[in-house]
């Protein structure tokens, strides 16, 4: 018999932001380790094409606009009335900008803190009433090195970033009651990252002291998924409040 | 004798000035010679301050950092009438403690508009060009929850951390102006607001059990803030420097 130590069967997973290319991946690789996951994200279209794409029983979905404080609370009581407790969270929503200072204004900072830091309290809080999550889960958010290294231009995401990690250790205190484990993953450039704008930009901005700092190349996403699954499963049911680097030695 | 630290004729901006840490701030500085400026929400606290200040040229401003759309005309108020600024310490800030289940998002977004968004939005505007002199000098005044989780504490640590994760990339964005940022992490200290926290928790806390050089004082911050303020730590940005009796590294 092969002993799977990420075994995931028969548990009930929620991935937010499954609708990226790492959420995707993630989604995918929950289903091959066992797991029944529930996709959330405001992207219907994708949702569908992912799930057709998968064809699997143990996968659902459900259209919630992550970003609209408004919606979670009742988004979270449905998902929890529709398919039950649940035993895990991704969160891999966010998004990022680069915007140096003289332009990082409040409403900018808001929007960046809103989708990074206020969505995220606001799912867990909402999720971790009672009777929506089992005791004994585990919460996974997908952070980023930029957390604790600074870049030029990169001050809104940077401290989203870290307050999200701050969060995590808050959390982690607090919800070691019952038994549910909160950690962030520090994750480094993606593959899928490299295609967005702000990251273009970003290259730009600090490409003399920056790109070649990850000295194991750039991630696949399958990577941060493997990593996801490692902090979900049983595996590491001790382990809970840290910010796990996966950064190809970046922060080196 | 050599002194390492004077701010002789320097204006230094202190905001969160009228208790605590930011009170005894102002009273160093203004023994070594600072013109301080100090800037809070209680007149009546500032007047108390101003009177405990060393020598003269010192001012005060009334203002609510919770209103964040007019920090920039408050800031050219301050430039026009106490000159250029050479120092800023940012000492504002609100400590929340609640349990998840009643941190609302509307709780969330008050302490990160205080703690944090006033912070980004004060640099940004003292950093304008007419508004400071070469030689800036930054310090904000973070706290172990940043670094340290505890139960309660999330919005409150969350805010902490997002302003020394600015202050990583903020040293590295107004380093070619000679603007330098760096961040106090102070434990639990002997203010207002410890005594407060104290009462709620019936007189007990287990911080100090890790925090083994006992309770700190608000000078032991202040003398750290002072440093990080003068020329003698030139070379030294965008670190957050723990002055927390030991309780990080324990």
């Amino acid at each position: 018999m092969i002993l799977n130590p990420m075994d995931l069967t028969n548990k009930k997973i929620l991935v937010v932001g499954a609708t990226s290319e790492t959420g995707e991946t993630i989604t995918n690789q929950l289903l091959n380790l066992g797991a029944e996951v529930v996709m959330v994200d405001d992207n219907e279209e994708r949702l569908i094409t992912i799930a057709d794409k998968c064809n699997n029983p143990r996968l659902n979905f459900n259209c919630i606009d992550i970003y609209n404080n408004q919606e979670i609370e009742s988004g979270m009581k449905q998902m929890a009335a529709n398919f039950g407790a649940f035993d895990g969270l991704v969160f891999c929503a966010g998004k990022g900008g680069v915007r140096p200072l003289q332009l990082t204004k409040n409403n900018f900072l808001h929007n960046m803190m809103n989708a990074n830091l206020y969505s995220f309290i606001e799912v867990v809080r909402c999720l971790t009433k009672k009777g929506s999550f089992n005791n004994g889960g585990s919460i996974v958010v997908i952070s980023s090195v930029s957390s604790i290294k600074g870049l030029k231009s990169k001050i809104s995401y940077s401290a989203s970033k870290a307050a999200l990690d701050a969060s995590v250790r808050g959390m982690a205190a607090e919800l070691s009651e019952k038994k549910i484990r909160v950690n962030s993953i520090l994750k480094g450039w993606v593959t899928s990252d490299m295609k967005l704008d702000f990251i273009q930009d970003n290259m730009e901005l600090n490409k003399n002291e920056d790109f070649a700092k990850q000295l194991l190349g750039v991630i696949e996403p399958i990577e941060i998924a493997n990593t996801v699954s490692f902090l979900l499963s049983d595996a590491t049911k001790t382990i809970t409040g840290i910010s796990m680097l996966h950064d190809g030695g970046y922060s080196l | 004798m050599q002194q390492l630290i004077s701010f002789q004729e320097k204006v230094i901006l202190i905001t969160g000035a009228s208790a605590g840490i930011g009170q005894q701030t102002a009273i160093l500085l203004s023994n070594l010679g600072a013109k301080v400026i100090l800037l809070a929400t209680n007149e009546d606290k500032l007047i108390e301050t101003l009177g405990l200040l060393n020598g003269t040229g010192h001012q005060y401003f009334c203002y609510d950092l919770s209103n964040l759309e007019e920090i920039e005309n408050k800031v050219k108020e301050i430039v026009t009438q106490c000159g250029k600024i050479d120092g800023f310490v940012n000492c504002v800030g609100i400590r929340s403690r609640r349990p998840l289940s009643l941190l609302s998002i509307k709780e969330v977004r008050n302490v990160m508009d205080i703690n944090f968004g006033s912070y980004i939005e004060l640099v940004r505007c003292i950093t304008k060009k007419g508004n400071f002199n070469s030689g800036l000098s930054i310090v904000g005044v973070s706290s172990i929850a940043a670094q340290a989780g505890g139960p309660g504490v999330t919005a409150y640590a969350a805010s902490k951390a997002a302003v020394e994760a600015a202050v990583r990339c903020l040293s590295k964005e107004l380093a070619p102006k000679n603007i330098r940022l760096n961040t106090v992490v102070p434990s639990q200290i002997n203010t207002p607001e410890y005594a407060k926290l104290l009462q709620m928790n019936g007189g007990v806390d287990n911080v100090l059990n890790r925090q083994y050089l006992g309770l700190g004082e608000p000078d032991d911050v202040a003398n750290a803030i002072a440093f990080l303020l003068s020329p003698a730590s030139k070379f030294i940005t965008g670190v957050s420097l723990p002055v927390d009796g030991g309780y990080l590294s324990s």
